[in-house]
């Protein structure tokens, strides 16, 4: 399983997702670690020459993660793409026999569906002394089950609707969403004099929705408001790739994946 | 002012306040804090801002449209300009000021799909249940998620439909399902923690008592708790009402009255136990569930002052009970078209006519199998002193299988069909259980829209073609209408924020906010500055 690792965390940052895995199949491969490792051999020696070893695409494939989640396909469809090629690309048809197959798909699935369905490396217990530490503090700004702070997006749940690759992204390379209306760091000036800093869950010409670093929500009218300035960047800081140990992120992440709304409901208290 | 430091103090003091178990045994004031507005079902607002004089000038003031969904029933709570409303395996937090997305929360791992009739308020959290059986609770500030509970299990032929209803600390969830076969029950969970606190069955267990007025089906036997109910604080008592027996339309597989289905339900906060029960219709075969909301309303009955419970069933008849004892005081006819009993006797048992059992060829019954009401929010307004309720004239056909029952597999013992019919809104008096005032409407009978009643003694609707309608609560004239656009599916509520009353009521894919006409004043945009980082 570890060899499956570096290809996880390798692969490319996603800007959105949509709910790819909700029309996953029930075949045995899938979520299967050994089908997992018997996909990825596959994969490195047919697949990643054109599509990259991380699946992030190359000078001949499409990058595989992101594409998968723009659009999403479900397993079975994927099956085929193998099976069948795409006529008129560069994408061949494949005579592997159907077990073989289902490994690759097993394989790409484990690089786009939700953390939590998916082997992950690493230790869950050690990344969640990371987590509530305070060299990573990333209860500071993020809560999960009702623990932590408001300022950034609940993470109960994270490992259950975001592919680890993504997970690990918006914490190694934070700044590469591009988009993020709904998490801005915003502090408003009110023309009664009164300052407010937080988070704008949403805002438009005509009003603005805050949450401020206690947690309390402020629904504010723009004509209330003298001055509004916004963070231009996210504010999840951006130096988790250095700050913390390969050992330490690894660990983290086999925390965060492992939170899901649904599984963890009989585990209790993340702490 | 400072309005705007007024404001923002307000906002300050707001912000850290907890919804209490006073806030909700109180009613509606500028909240709306539980699905029917107070725990006695009024849907009564003391509102008086929109009143029968000026509802002529209600516009719309904002829309929501609620992503990827359709056939919305859910009845919205506002608490603190919040306005809350689920949809399928969803919740949206939305600004009622504006109608702008604060925050949402999706389960899209649901094993079921389905209905979702609302949220539930209390402290800092809101809560709802997923179909799948998870009651789900949430930071009412940022839609974070505080705990996940699952209640019960899809494979047990179980779902989730209903708005929680929370008393004292407890969260009351019922279960859905009862047309294909399971056992229903009521439960109530801690709202800290989502552990369960007690559960008690709408059918008897092997040799408990009422276990004899069932065949060998009890195990399946229905009687779903679909709908939330409501709640006398002074009693400490819950009343919920119970669903159909199983299978539906075939009844000579269970014979017997069926208990405790097609009941109104008395049971005590604490414990879950029953105090009483009262059944509607014994041994139904025409799937006339009971869920239609039990109106708890203090008043004078055949002479004498009662702590009365009133229930317009689907069955065609509307009852008053005593809500302390049980006792059946009187039923009057709910809707014109009944034919399948000659009226109610003393003891409140039907007397049935004969030829209105479903045949294997189909029988011609009225009402029909939608019922001469059902769970659409009625309202009880103190004002007038009158309750108005949805009712449907309508008649169909009932037939039966002969097959043997099925758990589990969609099967309902037979079937039927029903002929268009007419919706007619009526206020009733409790008194007597006359009529006062009726207000026909057009359509085809498939609305589900229920009402709210305000000080302002503006009764608020939906025709059954999809408008929005005001009418005067003391007549029943029609005031103000707004074409809607979709078939209405769920009850209005009305709050206030910043002194500006509001009506709002989902359609089939969004939320809709009125309220009184006021100039649209443009906005200068504030200087918005951007800045690389440190900002907090």
């Amino acid at each position: 399983m570890r060899a499956l690792a570096p290809l996880v965390l390798l692969a490319l940052p996603l800007l959105a997702q949509h709910g790819r895995y909700l029309s996953d199949s029930n075949h045995p491969s899938i979520g299967d670690p050994v089908a997992i490792a018997a996909g990825t051999k596959l994969f490195m020696g047919s697949c990643a020459g054109c599509h990259g070893p991380d699946g992030g695409g190359g000078a001949r494939g499409p990058n595989l993660v992101r594409r998968s989640l723009w659009h999403p396909l479900s397993d079975d469809a994927i099956f085929q793409v193998v099976r069948k090629g795409v006529p008129g690309t560069d994408m061949p048809p494949t005579k592997l026999a159907d077990d073989q197959t289902w490994n690759l798909v097993a394989f790409i699935h484990a690089l786009t569906g939700p953390a939590s369905s998916n082997p992950v490396p690493g230790d869950p217990a050690a990344g969640k002394a990371v987590y509530w530490g305070t060299k990573a503090g990333c209860a500071n700004c993020h809560a999960i089950r009702g623990q932590g702070g408001s300022m950034g997006p609940d993470l109960s749940n994270v490992g259950g609707s975001k592919p680890l690759a993504v997970i690990r992204e918006a914490i190694v390379e934070p700044a590469k969403d591009l988009y993020y209306l709904g998490n801005e760091a915003a502090t408003v000036v009110l023309k009664n004099g009164q300052t407010l800093r937080g988070v704008a869950k949403n805002r438009s010409n005509y009003s603005i929705q805050l949450v401020d670093s206690t947690g309390v929500l402020h629904l504010l009218q723009m004509s209330d408001v003298k001055n509004l300035t916004l963070s231009a960047s996210t504010p999840m800081p951006t130096d988790f790739a250095t700050r913390l140990s390969k050992v330490e992120l690894r660990d983290l992440l086999a925390y965060l994946a492992a939170q899901d709304a649904r599984a963890a409901e009989s585990k209790g208290s993340p702490q | 002012m400072n309005r705007l430091l007024l404001l923002s103090l307000i906002t300050a003091l707001l912000g850290t306040a907890q919804v209490r178990h006073e806030d909700l045994a109180k009613g509606p004031g500028n909240d709306w804090l539980t699905y029917s507005g107070s725990y006695n079902g009024w849907r009564y607002s003391p509102l008086p801002q929109i009143t029968a004089a000026n509802a002529k000038n209600i516009v719309p003031k904002w829309v929501y449209h609620v992503p990827g969904t359709r056939g919305l029933r859910s009845s919205p709570l506002v608490y603190q300009g919040v306005l809350y409303i689920t949809s399928g395996n969803s919740i949206h937090a939305v600004d009622a000021r504006s109608g702008r997305l604060v925050w949402q929360y999706a389960d899209p791992r649901a094993k079921e799909s389905g209905p979702n009739r609302g949220a539930a308020i209390w402290a800092d959290k809101v809560y709802f249940t997923t179909s799948d059986n998870y009651l789900t609770a949430l930071n009412r500030h940022t839609g974070a998620l505080i705990f996940n509970k699952k209640f019960a299990d899809v494979e047990k032929g179980t779902t989730s439909t209903s708005a929680p209803v929370i008393a004292k600390g407890k969260v009351i969830v019922g279960s859905a399902g009862g047309d294909g076969g399971m056992r229903g029950f009521v439960m109530a969970l801690s709202a800290d923690t989502g552990a369960e606190l007690w559960k008690a069955y709408t059918v008897p267990a092997k040799g408990e008592e009422g276990a004899e007025t069932w065949g060998n089906l009890l195990e399946w036997g229905g009687g779903a708790a679909w709908l939330s109910g409501t709640y006398d604080p002074e009693l400490n008592t819950l009343f919920w009402t119970t669903g159909n027996p199983w299978p539906d339309y075939n009844g000579s597989v269970r014979t017997g009255d069926n208990l405790y289905t097609c009941s109104l339900l008395a049971l005590d906060l604490d414990t879950g136990k029953m105090k009483w029960y009262f059944q509607f219709t014994p041994h139904d075969t025409h799937d006339w569930d009971a869920q239609s909301w039990p109106i708890l309303v203090d008043t004078e009955i055949n002479g004498r002052p009662r702590k009365a419970v009133l229930h317009a069933n689907r069955n065609g008849f509307f009852y008053a009970l005593d809500r302390v004892t049980g006792e059946f005081l009187r039923a009057t006819q709910l809707i014109d078209k009944i034919t399948w009993a000659k009226g109610i006797d003393d003891k409140g048992r039907p007397i049935i006519l004969p030829n209105s059992e479903p045949t294997p060829q189909g029988n011609w019954v009225c009402p029909s199998v939608k019922g001469a009401t059902n769970w659409m929010g009625q309202s009880y307004s103190p004002n007038t002193g009158l309750l108005y309720v949805l009712t449907l004239e309508q008649c169909g056909m009932y037939y039966r299988s002969s097959q043997d029952p099925q758990p589990m597999k969609n099967f309902s013992g037979g079937g039927a069909t029903e002929e268009g019919g007419q919706v007619v809104l009526r206020a009733l008096d409790p008194k007597t259980g006359k009529r006062v005032w009726e207000y026909p409407m057009t359509g085809l009978g498939r609305m589900w829209t229920g009402t709210v009643s305000t000080a302002g003694n503006v009764l608020f609707s939906g025709d059954d073609d999809g408008h929005f309608v005001a009418l005067d609560a003391k007549t029943g004239k029609n005031l103000w209408h707004f074409n809607i656009g979709e078939t209405l599916g769920a009850s209005p509520i009305t709050y206030s924020v910043d002194g500006k009353q509001y009506v709002a009521i989902a359609s089939a894919s969004a939320v809709y906010s009125f309220g009184l006409f006021e100039p649209v004043i443009g906005v200068d945009p504030p200087v918005i500055e951007f800045k690389k980082e440190g900002l907090n």
